[in-house]
């Protein structure tokens, strides 16, 4: 008796390859961090995988075009261990050395974080906060979009079905500071807020937004280098429309969130 | 499909079919029952075994992803009967209750001190986040394995 339904198995080397085969019946892996508990919780039962990891245009990450390039291949754990990372873009490895355990750092990666849309997922506040995009390649040709317009909804994507998320290009923003707090107690947060500062031509952007406490992240930008702490946490929190779920009441949430918000904000001060 | 690997030294190519996970193979094919199962969904760790040295869930791995891999479980560390260090001080500390997460946390605490040989014990706290030991039994884990680092590093 097996625990997983029965599929086929592709091993393709080349984005071609992959996107001939690709389909909602045939899907994209590389750890089966997410994929394989909803095969085995029977919500998913594809007629094959295909496994992303000789696939050699996206194992890796780069500068590209003044951004870092980071290939749908790359787990959690290689990203934040990554040279061109820790120089280019400092803020992201705490971030990423934080995301579920170290079992989910080796195997998961940043692209399946993405397509599965888990509210709860620390990486797409703050890859929103980044102003990341991600390419989508079909046969027909390719697409990019951002991560904010990306993530439509819980577990709810703009990828279409023959689409494949072949990388994410996070911009490399000279001065940005960023940093991401979250409050967790079990295996998932309760709300997780990712802060960023960046100079936009004469002005200062203050970006924060707040993911986990509700279905979809709440972005809030303030023109302003130092904003009001408690403005900005009272704004953020009237933005958000927290659900009720293991991780707490909306009441509770709406109140974690205006705490952490806070002290994001006053740890950015300091960075 | 034929998978080839090395599992705790020794080479092994089997046909297993491909929805197999890796604890279905070291447990139900190998016999390597050390490996436990128990959440399913790599939150609790006592599945871990080290796949080319990196902890991963066994419960949750595809097993043909150790193909060309090697594989390390809890079977492997003792050599030739004598206990690894990180096992001798988990019996000296009496780091175990009923025993059943013991495999995953020592599994986990090999990845740990083969990455950072003297881990300080917030390292070890952090890095032990994803195991559970439903005895409560954390504080001799954590000194069991601050004491196997001083003892394999002196």
């Amino acid at each position: 008796m097996s625990v997983l339904p029965p599929f086929e198995l592709h091993r393709p080397t080349s984005i071609e390859e992959v996107v001939e085969l690709i389909s909602w019946d045939d899907l994209p892996y590389v750890g089966g961090t997410e994929l394989l508990l909803a095969m085995r919780a029977g919500l998913l039962n594809p007629r094959s995988l295909i496994d992303l990891k000789g696939v050699a245009e996206i194992t890796g990450v780069r500068a590209h075009n003044g951004a870092v390039r980071i290939g749908a291949a790359v787990t959690h754990q290689q990203a934040a261990t990554t040279e061109v990372i820790s120089e280019k873009l400092p803020e992201l490895p705490p971030v990423l050395l934080h995301v579920g355990n170290p079992r989910v750092r080796w195997s998961g990666t940043l692209a399946g974080n993405l397509c599965f849309a888990e509210p709860k997922s620390d990486v797409i506040p703050f890859l929103i906060a980044l102003d990341a995009t991600v390419t989508l390649v079909s046969a027909d040709g390719s697409r990019e979009m951002s991560v904010r317009e990306f993530i439509i909804g819980p577990y709810f994507t703009a990828r279409t079905e023959h689409e494949l998320l072949a990388w994410i290009d996070i911009p490399v923003v000279p001065g940005r500071r960023g940093t991401y707090l979250k409050y967790q107690v079990m295996e998932r947060p309760t709300v997780g807020v990712a802060a960023v500062r960046l100079d936009e031509g004469d002005s200062t952007i203050t970006r924060v937004v707040v993911g986990a406490a509700g279905e979809v992240p709440v972005v809030h930008d303030v023109d302003h280098a130092h904003p009001d702490r408690s403005a900005v946490a009272t704004a953020v929190v009237d933005a958000l429309e927290p659900i009720d779920d293991l991780t707490g009441s909306s009441d509770y949430k709406r109140h974690v969130t205006a705490v952490y918000v806070e002290r994001a904000l006053e740890k950015l001060e300091r960075m | 499909m034929t998978i080839r690997t090395v599992v705790n030294g020794r080479p092994v190519t089997e046909p297993i079919p491909v929805r197999w996970t890796l604890a279905e193979f070291v447990r139900d094919r190998l016999g390597l029952t050390g490996t436990k199962l128990s959440c399913g969904m790599q939150v609790c760790g006592v599945c871990t075994v080290l796949v080319d040295g990196r902890p991963v869930s066994a419960c949750s791995y595809l097993a043909v992803d150790v193909d060309g891999c090697e594989v390390t479980t809890i079977e492997g560390l003792a050599d030739a009967g004598s206990l690894h260090p990180i096992q001798a001080a988990f019996v000296d500390h009496f780091a175990l209750q009923c025993g059943f997460c013991t495999p995953g946390f020592i599994m986990m605490a090999k990845s740990l001190l083969d990455e950072n040989p003297r881990p300080t014990r917030k390292d070890v706290v952090d890095y032990l986040d994803g195991n559970i030991c439903r005895c409560t039994g954390y504080q001799p884990i954590i000194d069991a394995i601050v004491d196997a680092s001083e003892r394999m590093t002196p």
